[in-house]
């Protein structure tokens, strides 16, 4: 008896989980096809920017199958990423695999990504519980200061941060740091400010502190809490497990906005990342190693994503049972 | 919060003023510099002092405006036209065409919105007329997912049942009583929220270089940058734009927010 209970949970919980992953595998190869979509209608192709002779031109088309249609071309590049085989940069590193340059690069990424998104979830899910269904002048300055781009966050620190340093610096109160100047090694210096940045600027806070404050006011009306009052039990458990799935939905779709802002602090901030790596294959049109980033940057969406599900369905025994 | 709403919309006719007057006036970007009034303060010919090359930072200001009103506004209209479309056409009719066209909209958001503005930039060139395409391209689908849901849980609603059964031709229903009625302030608050976003799009690729607008073709982003290590410079120079920069995006949200509480749905 015991067995078949545990049968049927686990085939109701195969059931939730079938759809979630089935719109995973969509969607990753319907945008890797938006990608190739994107550079079949370039004017002219790939092979241009590297190729000087028509022979040469010729045999990279060739080898890089530009002559095939969309389709096929989408799932040669498939088979090939099932492998692990992005394609060969052009112009960034002639010749090395695509897959060599991200993967380190991807790493370092992660960290602020993951960085980001805790420091933001945190900051926000913290600040939502303080002002949650109260008139708060801290909304609004947290609206106010977290507006600022990304790109503006970061300069603003950035020059806050070295001539404070150099006046210190001047006056004999500080000797010359080692990050002064934030020189182009990465420091520790460095990957916080980038994950401060990312974490408060260009509304990612405000949008966090709103989605929290909201979920949070409904959980506090629903009749379950007010059962649980009446029983004198602890809110604070109910409170928080019920805040998961909310925010695990949140979480996962501030991967992608995170993901676009990589670049730009990573720009900004002289950071070795991929986000940094996307925006120079992109200005010397390395088209491989652009799609390569781009594939995997929608890969990590896709999994936040999936991510949320898996967590929604482990959460919430509604979705299991619907399923 | 109507006071909120009120300096929004101040903020925004402000820049729509500034681009009336830049199109409306020829500044000439070039012509302009004049190394003898370099990093001069504000004054009164100058109300917001020269850069480091001389030039006038209030006309760059203002011209600069030409990189954000047309463009934005060709960007909403690109957004309204295919989110509006594919949102009420697949939450009214619903069934498999319904399910492809939000498939189509899952893949397009897929990319993140930057990822897929610098592709779109790197392939077909960085003009702020593509920044504008690319951005309402990559924004579009949340603006759809949204009219979705509102028209889809509105489908079965009484009013609209009521509707049918009095003989109402169904395209008045969609057009009227359901986007029109209830969901005019939801656009709204997407063709805000894409405004403030394509405006941070343009300026940051203009401010990181290599993307955007090039000097001496003024942006907002671009006069930032052009500033960058200027030691003993107009500090107007950089704090002007910056300050244009959050001044909209804060208006934006703003109205946003307004848009927000107005919404009754």
């Amino acid at each position: 008896m015991a067995n078949d209970e545990v049968a049927s949970r686990l085939a109701a919980g195969l059931r939730a989980l079938a759809r979630p992953c089935a719109a995973f595998a969509a969607t990753l190869v319907g945008a890797i096809f938006l990608a190739q979509f994107l550079l079949w209608l370039a004017p002219g192709d790939a092979a241009d920017v590297v190729a000087d002779t028509p022979k040469l031109r010729e045999a990279l088309v060739r080898e890089w199958g530009l002559d095939q249609s969309l389709f096929k071309r989408t799932w040669l590049f498939l088979g090939h990423a099932l492998t692990g085989d992005l394609g060969l940069s052009l112009t960034y590193r002639p010749g090395a695999a695509v897959t060599d340059l991200v993967a380190p690069a991807a790493v370092r990424s992660g960290v602020l990504l993951v960085g980001a998104l805790v420091t933001s979830l945190v900051a926000g899910v913290g600040l939502a519980f303080v002002t949650a269904g109260r008139k708060s002048l801290a909304r609004r300055l947290v609206q106010v200061f977290s507006v600022v781009p990304v790109f503006l966050m970061a300069y603003m620190l950035m020059v806050v941060l070295n001539e404070t340093t150099f006046s210190l610096m001047e006056s004999g109160t500080l000797a010359r740091p080692d990050w002064f100047a934030l020189p182009d090694q990465d420091s520790h210096l460095k990957t916080g400010l980038a994950i401060v940045v990312l974490a408060f600027g260009s509304s990612a806070l405000t949008e966090i502190h709103v989605a929290s404050e909201q979920e949070l006011q409904r959980i506090r009306r629903a009749p379950f809490l007010d059962a649980a009052r009446a029983r004198g039990a602890r809110l604070a458990p109910h409170l928080i497990w019920n805040l998961v799935p909310p925010l695990t939905t949140l979480a996962s779709n501030r991967a992608a906005f995170f993901l676009g802002g990589l670049i730009i602090v990573e720009k900004v901030l002289h950071l070795n990342g991929v986000g940094a790596m996307l925006w120079q294959a992109c200005r010397l049109r390395d088209y491989p190693l652009a799609l390569g980033i781009t594939v995997v940057a929608a890969g990590v969406v896709c999994g936040a994503r999936l991510a949320g599900d898996l967590v929604r369905v482990a959460v919430d025994p509604r979705l299991r049972a619907r399923a | 919060m109507r006071s909120g709403v009120l300096g929004g919309s101040i903020l925004m006719g402000g820049v729509v003023l500034a681009w009336g007057i830049s199109l409306l006036t020829h500044y000439d970007v070039v012509s302009d510099v004049n190394i003898r009034q370099a990093s001069n303060l504000p004054s009164a010919v100058h109300l917001l002092g020269c850069d480091h090359l001389g030039r006038d930072v209030g006309w760059r200001l203002i011209t600069a405006s030409r990189a954000i009103v047309g463009p934005g506004l060709l960007a909403c209209a690109m957004a309204l036209l295919l989110g509006v479309a594919g949102g009420a056409f697949s939450g009214w009719y619903g069934g498999w065409v319904a399910e492809s066209i939000r498939y189509l909209f899952t893949v397009v958001s897929a990319i993140p919105r930057f990822v897929l503005v610098l592709l779109v930039c790197s392939i077909y060139g960085s003009t702020v007329w593509n920044i504008a395409l690319a951005s309402a391209l990559a924004y579009t689908p949340a603006m759809a997912e949204s009219i979705y849901n509102r028209i889809a849980a509105f489908r079965v609603a009484e009013f609209v049942l009521a509707a049918e059964a009095h003989g109402v031709h169904p395209r008045r229903i969609l057009w009227f009583h359901l986007l029109w009625v209830n969901c005019r302030h939801l656009v709204g608050r997407h063709l805000f929220t894409l405004f403030a976003y394509f405006l941070l799009v343009e300026t940051t690729l203009s401010f990181i270089g290599g993307f955007g607008v090039v000097e001496p073709v003024p942006s907002w982003g671009n006069m930032i940058a052009f500033e960058w290590g200027i030691r003993d410079g107009n500090p107007w120079a950089t704090i002007a734009p910056a300050l244009s920069i959050w001044g909209v995006i804060l208006a934006c949200a703003l109205l946003v927010e307004g848009l927000r509480e107005d919404d009754h749905a």
